[in-house]
């Protein structure tokens, strides 16, 4: 987590956003510390709903920047984060995967037989840049923890997006293993040493198998109207002036269909 | 404050209670609808839907009730007066967010439209079964305030003051209404926006680096603050301090989370209201709210012609409960009748107040409907017919109730 | 006022009576809705793929679809609103070996129930999944759903649809389907065999049955009724096998491409289970000698 927290940090700095107007819902507990570093607003959600909550937040303030952090491999929020996509909502959605993947490129991951569960486990995670990407996310990318750099790049390039933008974050290695010396680095490095940079790439090709090395990168970049642009100009379209515009002026002119 | 003339939609109307609801909301300065369609509250939605846009709030129909009431704490929380409307099995999903809700002081409106359950039950159909739902749906203590409105017109005027009452007390309110008054059109008289009251946000305007968000003024209650101030607010779910920082230890969650329950059980004299009519001297007093008590007035009417002396007391406000009035009328009563739709929520709290000093009957309704008044007569002139103390509660057999299954199951020996 | 149709003296039988419970009809659909088609489709497709109707369960939701399972003579559950496929999902992990059909409408599968849905996809849970799709929510009286084309009216969209529509084929084979199919209830035969196919497919298949909803949809937008919407299909399917899901975009009365997408083969939830349980209890026994013999 810390790694992540440094790479928001450097992530909003570089975006050049203030940091008052930025918020954080998030469902994984930071440290008070970590918060006031980053000089954010900090909200801790009931497990699933940041992003919900996020869309609250965004929809009474649209000069918020909203940064939801979901960490739970989108088990309970899984319906948010497709829902938040289709409608486009003007977030940028970290989705830490914890995941214990037992194999990654051939070779087994250390640790994950003896500490983390003894019979492993015979669910698959989403390939999530392909999920949120279908449902209409305008810029997903997938990095490891390690990947300190390239990840506050993305998040820079991610806090300038309009729309939906999903970064998935590999941090294995939960906070009850700290204790155990060495796991958390040595899982992590393990990951970053079987990843493989394949920006561009079409999401339907990244899911992780137990075969192949992790791709990373930056995997969907696209244009489209967020909710609240369609809000804006559906409204102003049909109810003239009595309609007021919410939030920034909206991009797009027009919508299609035949009312649009 | 006055109210935003911007949102008043002044005028005589012909609508139904879920319309006024929305149009209340609209009035009070409700800038942010978060909501998902379920029969019987859609109406509701529709009308913010409708007329939301030209008065500059925001709607979303999100994909879940959970997403619904997720949406509209976080809406609070960026500065905006907001509400979600529910029914039936969408109040269920929303239990665990307006615990959530409690434990953040978050001002917000939940307009439930009760229907008959439990699950799905009949939803084109009334109920009044949620009442102890509201009470105690989420899980930890937490008070919080419930109104039951029994007139369209009443849905318009309860919903502005449930509004004023989230703002004074930083608390989920729920209009606890119910299909029959969602449903029921009526005249509504909207009146101009200088002649309706609104409670501004009370918002910390101190030094940033000043701010506690869950320090408490005199009433008990904190200030409020929103995203995007520069208040570097850190707001949890967790059992926290003034500051918002989580804490562990039994003091602490007794320091801190013993102010959920006092600022409303300490501010209950000025939250509560009551309508009460001819209990001086009563014999019986009819005990009820929201749909039942408008039934209730035939009933009255009834047992009054038959030379009975009969009062009523309405609880507007369901939550918190009247205890010290209901205690002080048990002295002077010989019984309560307590007509609701359902099979005995409220009237166990009435039953505890009156603490065996007053007979305490319950006219019970399987819901799908509404009371015949003539059991609601019967019960009054049963309860003053009977000069014995009776432990416990007495259970009116209703006419439905003797002619689906003769008074009553009974296990076979 | 119309006269009853003289019958003659030999009750006409319906061809699916087996199927079907009689003792509910008639039904509570509109006229010209296109949900009895789909259920028409579906009874076929039972007797065609040679499946022991004693063995199926249907389970439904919330919703006009949500009324199927209680019209069909299956084990049949009306389930709360968004739930019928993790109800599913605990009908056929904890009994493998029956066959299990969710039928349900776009707004319960996809609004409410999304995250059901995506994750019994993930899961590749033995299931066929039947959603039926008249881009509202009918039976609440014509709300918005995930599925309503963009700019398209409904009552909590009086002034047009603001959210894009979901893809159903896209969003199912991204979360890890492994037959996804569209058609609309015009196309009943093809309908029915892409029922058949995938009825007789082991793994999470959907297929999307795209109705007319004469009462709210197709009244609030002004295209006239059930038939006129039958029409329109007919005029503006193209049917494409195997197209890239992602092309599968429907807009307001825009063309609608159909057809069967995506046919491959995944391990099975509980074929994966049973594998793992297969490696535990080797493992199981493997630890338990260690310990024997360390004592």
């Amino acid at each position: 987590m810390n790694s992540i927290i440094d790479a928001l940090d450097k992530g909003i700095e570089m975006a050049g956003i203030a940091r008052k107007r930025i918020s954080v819902p998030s469902d994984i507990p930071f440290d008070p510390d970590a918060v006031k570093t980053l000089g954010v607003d900090y909200f801790q959600i009931p497990r699933g709903r940041a992003i919900a909550f996020g869309t609250g937040l965004k929809l009474g303030n649209p000069d918020l920047k909203v940064i939801p952090v979901a960490g739970d491999l989108m088990t309970l929020g899984g319906n948010h984060f497709v829902h938040g996509s289709r409608r486009n909502m003007e977030l940028l959605v970290i989705c830490v995967n914890n995941f214990v993947y037992k194999n990654i490129g051939g070779k087994p991951a250390p640790f994950t037989q003896a500490v983390f569960s003894p019979y492993s486990t015979f669910e698959e995670p989403f390939n999530f840049p392909h999920l949120g990407n279908s449902c209409g996310a305008v810029y997903t990318a997938r990095w490891t923890a390690l990947h300190a750099e390239e990840l506050a790049a993305s998040i820079a390039e991610a806090l300038n997006k309009r729309g939906l933008s999903m970064i998935e974050v590999l941090a294995p290695g939960p906070n009850y293993y700290r204790s155990i010396d060495g796991i958390e680095s040595e899982l992590l490095q393990f990951y970053f040493n079987n990843s493989v940079v394949k920006n561009n790439e079409d999401p339907r090709n990244v899911a992780i198998t137990p075969d192949e090395k992790i791709a990373v990168g930056k995997f969907t970049d696209k244009e489209r109207p967020t909710f609240i642009d369609s809000y804006n100009v559906q409204h102003s379209k049909m109810l003239g002036d009595k309609f007021t515009p919410h939030g920034s002026p909206p991009k797009v002119e027009k919508l299609g269909g035949k009312n649009g | 404050m006055k109210a935003d003339p911007r949102g008043v939609l002044t005028g005589v109307y012909y609508i139904d209670g879920d319309v006024a609801a929305g149009y209340g909301a609209l009035a009070a300065g409700c800038k942010f609808v978060a909501g998902y369609p379920i029969t019987p509250s859609t109406e509701a939605f529709e009308a913010i839907c409708h007329r939301g846009p030209q008065v500059g709030a925001v709607f979303i129909q999100m994909e879940d009730e959970l997403g619904s009431i997720s949406a509209i704490i976080g809406a609070t929380w960026s500065g905006v007066k907001t509400m979600t409307i529910t029914s039936g099995p969408g109040y269920s999903l929303m239990q665990e967010c307006i615990g959530f809700g409690a434990m953040l002081e978050t001002p917000f409106v939940l307009l439930n439209i009760q229907r008959g359950g439990p699950s799905t039950g009949v939803p084109t159909k009334t109920g009044q079964a949620d009442m102890m739902q509201s009470r105690w749906g989420s899980h930890g203590d937490y008070e919080l305030i419930a109104i039951a409105p029994e007139s369209p017109q009443e849905m318009f005027d309860y919903t502005i003051k449930a509004f004023n009452l989230a703002e004074k007390y930083r608390c989920p309110i729920m209009i606890m209404s119910d299909e029959c008054v969602g449903h029921m059109t009526e005249k509504v008289v909207i009146p101009e926006a200088d002649k309706i009251e609104v409670e501004p946000r009370r918002l910390y305007t101190g030094p940033a680096e000043d701010y506690l968000p869950f320090k408490p003024e005199p009433d008990l209650v904190p200030k409020m603050a929103k995203a995007g101030d520069g208040l570097k607010l850190y707001i949890t779910g967790q059992t926290h301090d003034e500051r918002g920082y989580p804490v562990k230890d039994a003091e602490y969650k007794s320091k801190y989370g013993r102010r959920l329950v006092d600022k409303i059980r300490l501010n209950k004299d000025k939250i509560i209201e009551l309508k009460e009519e001819g209990t001086d001297n009563a014999d019986v007093i009819v005990v009820s709210y929201g749909i039942s008590s408008r039934v209730a007035i035939k009933g009255v009417e009834l047992a009054r012609e038959k030379g009975i002396k009969v009062g009523t007391l309405r609880l507007v406000t369901v939550w918190p409960f009247p205890d010290e009035k209901m205690s002080e009328l048990a002295k002077k009563a010989k019984a309560f009748v307590v007509p609701e739709i359902n099979y005995g929520q409220v009237v166990y709290d009435v039953a505890r107040c009156a603490h065996g000093r007053a007979n305490v009957v319950l006219v019970p309704h399987g819901g799908a409907g509404v009371h015949n008044p003539n059991d609601i007569a019967d019960a009054i002139e049963m309860a003053a017919k009977e000069d014995k103390k009776i432990e416990g509660l007495i259970e009116f057999k209703t006419r439905l109730e003797k002619s689906v299954f003769e008074g009553g199951f009974k296990l076979k020996e | 006022m119309m006269e009853t149709p003289k019958t003659d003296e030999k009750q006409e039988i319906h061809p699916m009576e087996n199927l079907l419970r009689m003792d509910r009809m008639p039904h509570i659909w509109c006229p010209t809705c296109g949900i009895g088609l789909a259920v028409t489709a579906f009874t076929a497709a039972l007797e065609k793929a040679n499946i022991d109707p004693n063995t199926v369960s249907i389970v439904s939701g919330i919703g006009c679809t949500g009324r199927v399972a209680g019209y069909v003579k299956l084990d049949s559950f009306h389930t709360t609103h968004g739930r019928p496929i993790a109800f599913a999902t605990g009908i056929k992990v904890a009994s493998p070996k029956t066959k299990v059909v969710v039928f349900s409408g776009d707004g319960d599968l996809m609004a409410i129930g999304g995250n059901h849905f995506i994750h019994a996809a993930r899961r590749n849970i033995d299931m066929l999944v039947v959603c039926v799709n008249n881009f509202i929510y009918a039976m609440t009286g014509g709300q918005v759903a995930p599925t309503t084309p963009l700019a398209a009216y409904a009552t909590t969209s009086p002034y047009g649809c603001v959210e894009p529509p979901f893809n159903i084929p896209y969003l199912a084979e991204s979360s890890g389907a492994v037959y996804v199919a569209r058609w609309t209830t015009l196309h009943i035969r093809r309908l029915t065999n892409s029922l058949t196919e995938a009825l007789q497919k082991t793994g999470f298949s959907v297929v999307e049955a795209i109705s007319p909803c004469g009462m709210y949809y197709s009244r609030i937008n002004r295209l006239g009724d059930g038939l006129d919407m039958m029409r329109f299909y007919h005029d503006n399917v193209e049917i494409r096998h195997g197209e890239d899901t992602k092309n599968l975009d429907i807009g307001f009365q825009t063309k609608i491409i159909c057809g069967k997408f995506v046919d491959r083969e995944r391990p099975s939830y509980n074929e994966r289970y049973n594998q793992w349980l297969s490696e535990v209890k080797t493992a199981g026994r493997h630890s338990k000698g260690q310990k024997g013999s360390k004592k």
